[in-house]
């Protein structure tokens, strides 16, 4: 299995790209950092994302429950109780896995598009929960956290890179271990691979929890990098959205895709700021033509090339 | 008296609930497609309206009925764009259709969102009341408008109920949701049904959109909420069944005016949202749905 | 003997060669001065929202008029603007890009509290001078206060809650208490972080001003129907309704016309004090009552009505209340340049902290360290206290204080008062 990862092509591209980038800060204006800071962030949102869809089969349409619960827990434990940063990440993370727990147990349950909304109704239901308690958490607008990473874009740059390198490390290896293969299987035939012998749905409850143990933690950090906690960073539609466009952009079920594609979706973003108001209209029409358009995304298109060669 | 106050505004507010939810669960009942784009369908019929009511100097009723056409029109617009392409891209494995169509709807509704935003500003905007001024009835003073409303909502439900039970374009409809390919079998298009259901539902969202406008005010602001409010009431009566967002669209309207009333305005939103998070570890499929 | 006459012509070459050499180089100097870095002042508005854009709308006017007559010790002003979205979050990242991107050297900011309470930890770690142009939350000059050394980068252009609240009450006891015979009033505002400070103040001056407080009722920002609320401040029988609103205001005060609920509003109402609220309400706002900065032909000081015909007829829609702050504000910091003769973060701020400035809202200065407010705009009259309007058949007449008073007090017929005002 190891033998069969470190022989895998995307791998060691990826290791070379990330050596790149880590040399990055010594051209790069300190803006331009911060943006990449937010897009790592953003990769391993994604990459999180497509274990669950692209391995699990199971459409997560809100991921942002899972970030969300990480982002509010980690701001308001320091916020309340100013505890140190890696305490209230941990704290985030856990509060994140319980929260997939509660979800994916009576979620996994359901069949067709019941799964999916769910998880919607799920956000709706945290988005509510923090502007009714808008003493505590600042309400729609946001919160601020008394403690940051650093102030230092090139540290909170390498922060972010080494959490992203870690991230894509374990989640690319699960996806190409025993247990991505059986829940690659249980994705796309779960009959079969119970019929197999394989338990779809402890596995499939297995994915949901890693899923939401890195989603929490990415978006506990993303708190401490921004300084601040708002529901409409991680804990909305529309970032939902950007995070299944960030994957589907890369490729999906190739996890490193999500980097790929979250990489392209906030430098395009940040491209377009001088339309100003409109730059939220155009990348949503951006994304909206690609799923029109070229579904099987940037890697997903180069590795099918990639095959049939 | 409160509890006739209660009675009263419950009523409105249910009654609009219901003509939006109406819609967005016949369109999942006939086409499978979930509409995440409804609010945005709503807005633009609002801002439509008020714009050709005040701006262009139509006048309230004309304006209306514009607002309902613009309503109707941008509902075509969402199939034709995104979700027909969407239905037949061959690049999309049949089991991802779903999926792909609410992503698609949902950058759709945003799109609306913005592109309204950038032209008239998130200010609410407020269509003048159809009929002005109030009445008190048995000592509760309400306004003409309110009532309208709620009669408009039932007359336009019960319209719909009699084009799906009594005429024949209806009762295909009401086949198409339950059998599609047995539809085709006895000779009937479904383009034409999709065709219709848009329509239909078109029509139903430019309604509750003007209406919304008129009672309370609407802006760009609010087209999430309000899909995230159709989609709850319609996921708490069941997906596809008209008859369960009617009963779920009364049930979260009176829990929200009664938690309005009596217990704290902050705390309006919650008990129907705990509501539905008990229906769905209970009764994932609604209170009226087919699993 | 006349010195001219005995002065040897060398001499007098001389000096005129002199003179004119000195004038070349200061000519040269001084050109080369005009060729110089602009200096950059980054503006964070919200451009959907009515409000918000006139932030950035006024910004520009001010830098232009600065730049027309000769700019801040030679340089030019150059305004670049942001817009936040109302996001905490993107005005964090906006505030961070134009620090480190675009290399401002003061930022000008926002109208919500919640925003500029997230972007002033920045300003403090970032040593960049910040000025909220409309935020009035008391929590902004408390942080310059208790930690001077770290916050003392942020100042609050505009007054903060407290001073707000006492200046309704001073309003409301001249307007409603004396003059109609009102006795009680039920506080109704949004919950945000503005109107904590507001309503704790409002509970304690309005009793002081002749008002019992009935009630005191909060609700969410995004509340769409107000029905509930009216029905049960009716039930209370107030004789006026002293409100905290800014997210909301169109909604509320169509309802309130519409349910033609029978009590007077009066208060902060921000959506009412931009020009649009007439059309946005269809004129649902008539009698409405509002505290402001200030309004087309009041004169608050000479430099008001100049501004207001200006805005006007350059963007078509008179200024909201954050428009005049900004205009003074962008002004207020090139006053502070030029005293200060750089644009290095703590001669700035020491300059601001003596800014003593004839504006549009009135004479501005900025509380001292050892005062509660540090850095908060100062209050009072002869400064800057604000004013009330009310909406009339279309206009926003002034109707206190009654130095520039425009009109009496008219309210809609569906509002029942408890003495008709004598009639003068």
């Amino acid at each position: 299995m190891f033998a069969q990862i470190i022989r895998s092509r995307p791998l060691w591209i990826g290791l070379a790209v990330a050596g790149i980038a880590a040399l990055l800060p010594l051209w790069l204006s300190a803006y331009i950092l911060g943006i990449l800071t937010a897009a790592y962030y953003f990769g391993v949102f994604a990459m999180a994302w497509d274990l669950l869809f692209g391995f699990a089969g199971e459409v997560n349409f809100g991921p942002t429950f899972l970030i969300g619960l990480g982002a509010y827990t980690a701001a308001i434990l320091d916020n309340e109780w100013g505890l140190p940063i890696v305490v209230c990440i941990i704290a985030g993370a856990i509060v994140a896995v319980v929260g997939g727990l509660l979800l994916a147990l009576p979620a996994l349950r359901l069949r067709g598009p019941y799964f999916g909304l769910v998880t919607l109704v799920a956000v709706l239901l945290l988005q509510n929960a923090i502007v009714i308690f808008a003493g505590v958490t600042g309400g729609e607008i946001g919160m601020t956290v008394p403690d940051v990473l650093s102030i230092d874009a090139t540290t909170n740059y390498w922060y972010a890179l080494v959490f992203l390198v870690v991230c894509a490390l374990i989640l690319f290896g699960l996806s190409r271990s025993a247990i991505g293969l059986i829940l690659q299987a249980s994705g796309q035939d779960a009959i079969e691979a119970q019929a197999l012998g394989f338990n779809v749905t402890k596995h499939k409850l297995a994915a949901f929890i890693i899923s939401a143990l890195f989603s929490g933690v990415a978006g506990a950090m993303l708190v401490f990098y921004l300084g601040t906690a708002s529901v409409d960073q991680v804990i909305d539609i529309g970032i939902d959205v950007q995070i299944i466009i960030a994957a589907v952009l890369g490729g999906r079920r190739t996890i490193l895709g999500g980097v790929l594609g979250a990489i392209f979706l906030i430098v395009a973003t940040e491209f377009l700021r001088p339309l100003g108001q409109l730059n939220t209209f155009v990348v949503a029409a951006v994304a909206l033509a690609v799923i029109l358009f070229v579904p099987d995304g940037i890697l997903g298109y180069a590795l099918r090339r990639g095959e049939r060669q | 008296m409160v509890a006739l106050q209660i009675l009263i505004d419950g009523f409105a507010i249910s009654s609009l609930y219901a003509l939006g939810a109406v819609g967005f669960t016949l369109m999942f009942g006939v086409s499978g497609v979930l509409n995440l784009a409804h609010g945005g369908i709503m807005v633009v019929a609002a801002v439509i309206g008020w714009l050709a009511a005040g701006d262009l100097g139509l006048g309230v009723y004309l304006g209306t009925l514009v607002g309902i056409i613009a309503g109707m029109l941008c509902a075509y617009l969402t199939y034709y764009v995104v979700v027909r392409p969407i239905q037949r891209s061959p690049a999309i494995p049949h089991e991802e259709t779903e999926i792909f169509v609410l992503t698609g709807t949902l950058l759709w509704g945003i799109m609306i969102q913005e592109a309204i935003a950038y032209l008239f500003t998130d200010n609410p905007v407020t269509t003048r009341p159809l009929i002005s001024g109030v009445t008190t009835i048995a000592g509760v003073r309400t306004p003409h408008n309110e009532i309208l409303i709620a009669v408009i909502c039932w007359v336009v439900i019960g319209l719909l109920w009699l084009l799906v039970n009594r005429t024949r374009a209806g009762k295909a409809l009401l086949a198409a949701s339950m059998n599609p390919r047995g539809l085709t079998l006895l000779g009937f298009e479904l383009s034409n049904m999709y065709l219709l259901v848009w329509t239909i539902y078109g029509v139903l969202a430019g309604i509750a959109g003007v209406l919304l406008a008129s009672f309370l005010g609407v802006s760009s602001a609010n087209a999430g909420q309000l899909t995230a409010s159709a989609f709850s009431i319609v996921v708490l009566g069941g997906l596809g069944s008209v008859s369960g967002s009617l009963v779920a669209a009364y049930l979260v309207g009176y829990l929200e005016t009664i938690t309005a009333y009596l217990v704290a305005p902050t705390l309006r939103p919650i008990p129907a949202l705990l509501l539905l998070v008990l229906v769905i570890y209970l009764r994932p499929q609604g209170l009226l749905g087919r699993r | 003997m006349p010195m001219s006459c005995a002065t040897p012509l060398s001499t007098r070459l001389m000096r005129r060669l002199l003179l004119a050499g000195t004038a070349a180089a200061a000519l040269g100097l001084v050109g080369s001065a005009y060729a110089a870095e602009p200096i950059k002042i980054g503006v964070i508005g919200e451009e959907s929202s009515v409000a918000g854009a006139s932030l950035t709308k006024a910004a520009q006017m001010a830098a232009d008029e600065i730049n027309a007559a000769g700019g801040v010790n030679g340089s030019k002003i150059e305004i670049i603007t942001y817009d936040d979205h109302s996001s905490a979050a993107d005005a964090v990242r906006a505030f961070q890009r134009a620090v480190n991107q675009d290399k401002v050297k003061a930022v000008v900011a926002t109208y919500i509290s919640e925003v500029a309470l997230a972007i002033e930890p920045w300003s403090a770690r970032l040593h960049m001078p910040l000025i909220t142009a409309g935020a009035a939350s008391t929590d902004i000059p408390k942080h310059v206060h208790d930690d001077y050394a770290h916050y003392k980068y942020t100042f609050q252009g505009w007054l903060n809650s407290a001073f707000i609240a006492q200046s309704i009450c001073d309003a409301e006891h001249d307007m409603l208490v004396g003059p109609y015979h009102m006795r009680s009033t039920v506080v109704m505002s949004e919950d945000a972080a503005w109107t904590k400070p507001l309503d704790e103040k409002f509970l304690e001056c309005l009793p002081k001003a002749g008002l019992k407080v009935l009630d005191h009722i909060r609700f969410n920002p995004d509340t769409t129907d107000f029905t509930p609320i009216y029905n049960k401040i009716e039930g209370e029988h107030p004789d006026v309704i002293t409100t905290g609103i800014s997210h909301v205001g169109v909604q509320p005060t169509v309802q309130w016309h519409d349910q033609q609920v029978p009590i007077a509003m009066a208060g902060q109402s921000s959506q009412a004090t931009t020009s649009s609220f007439w059309k946005d309400t269809n004129g649902a706002a008539e009698g409405v009552i509002t505290a402001t900065a200030s309004a087309p032909g009041v004169a608050i000081t000479p430099k008001t009505v100049p501004f207001t015909e200006k805005y006007t007829k350059r963007f078509g829609d008179t200024p909201a209340y954050v428009g005049y702050s900004t205009y003074d504000i962008i002004h207020v910091l090139a006053d502070a340049i030029k005293r200060a003769g750089s644009t290095n973060p703590d001669k700035m701020v020491d300059a601001l902290e003596k800014t003593d400035y004839v504006g549009t809202i009135g004479r501005i200065k900025f509380y001292g360290k050892n005062e509660q407010y540090t850095h908060g705009l100062e209050y009072g009259k002869g400064l800057v206290t604000g004013i009330d309007i009310q909406w009339q058949n279309g206009k926003q007449v002034a109707v206190w204080p009654a130095n520039v008073a425009q009109a009496k007090l008219v309210f809609p017929a569906f509002v029942k008062l408890p003495q008709q005002a004598a009639s003068k």
